[in-house]
């Protein structure tokens, strides 16, 4: 079974994957869901130590799908990644215990200093 | 100058809407202050002066009819108390001239001594007379006393002398006779021994009956005199003296009694006459007596009262006006400040409300462009990535890809961008008459190749009594197309959508688009006009249709709702007016 060090949720898919490619050329293996449900999905049978999450998931707000994935796997590191996020979104996700709260468009460098820093917490 | 002026007549002449309040006239509850202002001065001024006029007018008829009828009264109260004077004073002397007569007789009568001594004891006695003088039946004059010497002249054939031999008694006409000196003839008949009669003349002066009269002459516009039947004077009267001594009063037909009535004097000033026909009990005489009064003169109480009310009248019709104009530019000026006021305020929410649609517009955009832009981001700083990180996919074909990739997204922020554009332009309209079924058969004309390639039934019905709509074509055309094409997109394959007309009232056209797609769910129905709305995925549809195809239609003055089931489907009703308005500034 192949490891993944990343998962991708979010609604657009072009942009998951872009994401996923960049991710992948800095040797990070990545894979990407496209909605809340399937992401839980993807998360029961796989563990993934860090997960980028989006807020607009066409099924479920994201808050919801954080809040699940806290619940069911504390130890998991949740990036929340959105284009839209207000500063009361930063602090719900805070408070419902993600790692940190990036806004789009993002900011590559910055993405992979959160990921190695995390790949010494996971 | 002009501006303190204008202050100061504000208490008269109120301020009303001007040209710079133009765009507030939407706002306004009185559509035309000015014309209130005169509605309510018009209301006051009737209400509170017709009473007055009308009290006044009564009272000048009451007045009126009270000065005639009390002018009447007067007058011929006057005229029968002058009457009975002059009546009196002409039987006094028939009576005596009989008395004589028949007491002394012919025998002692036509003795002219005896006569002289019979002449002097009636001066005494009377006096006025002037002569007397005994005429035989032949109407000769046989015996003479007096100033002039007549004996011997015959009276056969003056009236007097055949109206004696008439009616034993008669009073003659004033005139001038042989002596030419105005005088009045007073003559009885009596009988001789021997059967033949003999008449008792008198001559008397005309100044012992005018002194009688005058003693009844109550103030300086009164005038009493004597007329005979054909209405020549005859005796001295103020109003009538003149050349033609001929009075111009129209006398009704012989009258017993005395009476009185209305006329005018030559000048046309208004007179009171009183009349009375003057009858001896021996003998009825041609003599009428007149009164005539001047109203004007006789009623002066009664005029400067009725000229004081009328001045009140005025005094007061001048204050109300005065009182009702400064009370109602007072009342008006403050109402149309206030509806101003509430116009200003109403005009600046509206503003504010554009001003915060225009503020969230901008958020949405921002929220918008952002998703194509973090795909732009990504895309290229992959294709960077690919530069940097592996070389040797300088050449690779899927470099081709990724640009296109950013292209798309590119393009998905200028589609946004254009329909933001077109959402916030404001173009005039150009009015010209559009005919509804046409315009629909070339909408649906983009359409048919998808409707039968996805097996979608289109049903137009738009009858031919529809009329040519005044409406701006172009604007038109887009609210069609963008109704049409959302319904396209809401509808799965095989379904029906239905296009139809009616006319609502006589100035109104209502075109429903209808399909029997998923419908809309309750809480979205609020919704679907908002900018930004839409339940397609991410990256399908920008959510402007609808708020553009709304802001359109609301341009051309006309409305559109919606209703929906979820399930049943959808119809978008849009209401426009046949003739185009004329757009508010």
């Amino acid at each position: 079974m192949k490891r993944y060090t990343i998962l991708i949720v979010d609604d657009e898919k072009r942009y998951a994957d872009m994401l996923a490619r960049r991710l992948t050329l800095r040797g990070i293996s990545t894979h990407a869901c496209y909605d809340g449900g399937s992401a839980l999905d993807f998360l029961n049978h796989t563990p993934i130590p860090v997960v980028i999450l989006d807020l607009q998931l066409p099924d479920m707000y994201g808050l919801e799908v954080l809040k699940k994935i806290k619940a069911a796997l504390p130890d998991t590191v949740v990036i929340i990644l959105t284009g839209h996020g207000s500063e009361k979104d930063r602090e719900k996700s805070m408070a419902l215990g993600a790692h940190a709260f990036m806004n789009k468009p993002l900011d590559i460098d910055r993405l992979m200093d959160i990921v190695s820093e995390c790949n010494g917490i996971a | 100058m002009k501006e303190s002026l204008r202050r100061a007549l504000g208490f008269v002449w109120p301020r009303f809407q001007e040209d710079d309040d133009a765009h507030l006239n939407p706002y306004f509850t009185f559509r035309d202050h000015r014309r209130t202002w005169w509605m309510v001065i018009v209301i006051l001024m009737t209400t509170a002066l017709l009473p007055l006029v009308f009290l006044t007018i009564t009272h000048y008829q009451l007045v009126q009819k009270s000065i005639d009828i009390e002018s009447q009264l007067r007058t011929e109260r006057l005229a029968s108390n002058a009457r009975q004077a002059v009546t009196l004073f002409f039987e006094e002397r028939l009576a005596a001239l009989t008395f004589t007569a028949k007491e002394v007789g012919y025998d002692h009568l036509s003795q002219p001594g005896y006569l002289a001594e019979v002449l002097r004891n009636l001066k005494l006695g009377f006096g006025g007379l002037t002569d007397l003088s005994v005429i035989s039946q032949s109407g000769k004059q046989v015996a003479y006393a007096g100033p002039f010497n007549l004996e011997g002249k015959d009276y056969s054939k003056q009236p007097w002398y055949m109206e004696c031999q008439a009616h034993d008694a008669c009073v003659s006409e004033v005139f001038l006779g042989y002596r030419d000196m105005p005088h009045i003839v007073v003559a009885v008949k009596s009988f001789q021994q021997d059967g033949r009669f003999f008449i008792l003349r008198a001559t008397l002066e005309t100044e012992r009956l005018i002194q009688t009269m005058s003693a009844f002459k109550t103030g300086p516009h009164v005038d009493i005199f004597l007329v005979n039947q054909a209405g020549l004077l005859q005796t001295p009267s103020e109003y009538y003296d003149g050349e033609a001594r001929q009075t111009d009063i129209q006398l009704p037909d012989h009258s017993e009694s005395t009476k009185a009535m209305l006329s005018a004097d030559r000048s046309g000033q208004p007179i009171v006459v009183g009349y009375a026909s003057i009858e001896t009990k021996f003998s009825p005489t041609s003599f009428v007596l007149m009164v005539v009064k001047q109203k004007a003169g006789m009623m002066k109480v009664w005029l400067d009262l009725r000229r004081e009310i009328n001045w009140f009248f005025v005094a007061s019709a001048i204050v109300i006006t005065a009182v009702v104009i400064l009370t109602s530019s007072f009342m008006v000026n403050k109402v149309f400040k206030a509806d101003r006021d509430k116009a200003n305020t109403m005009a600046m929410a509206e503003q504010n409300s554009q001003l915060a649609s225009i503020g969230q517009l901008a958020a949405g955009v921002a929220h918008e462009i952002n998703n194509p832009l973090a795909l732009i981001n990504e895309t290229a700083g992959y294709v960077k990535d690919l530069f940097t990180i592996k070389a040797q996919y300088q050449h690779d074909p899927e470099l081709m890809e990724q640009i296109d990739s950013i292209l798309d997204a590119v393009d998905r922020c200028g589609t946004i961008t254009r329909q933001l554009l077109s959402f916030a332009r404001r173009l005039d309209l150009r009015a010209q008459a559009v005919d509804l079924k046409k315009m629909v058969a070339d909408v649906i004309n983009f359409h048919k190749k998808e409707a039968a390639y996805r097996n979608i039934t289109l049903h137009v019905d738009i009858p031919d009594e529809i009329p040519r709509i005044e409406t701006d074509r172009g604007k038109l055309q887009q609210v069609i197309l963008n109704l049409v094409n959302n319904a396209f997109q809401a509808v799965e394959d095989g379904c029906l959508l239905d296009i139809r007309a009616e006319m609502e009232g006589a100035k109104k056209v209502r075109l429903s688009i209808r399909d029997n797609g998923c419908g809309i769910s309750e809480e979205n129905i609020q919704k679907v006009f908002d900018p930004f709305f839409t339940t397609k995925k991410e990256g399908q549809g920008t959510g402007l249709g609808l708020s553009i195809t709304f802001g359109l239609v609301q341009k051309l003055h006309g409305n559109i709702s919606v209703k929906s089931k979820p399930g049943e489907g959808t119809t978008f009703i849009v209401t426009l007016p046949v003739y185009a308005e004329r757009e508010a500034a």
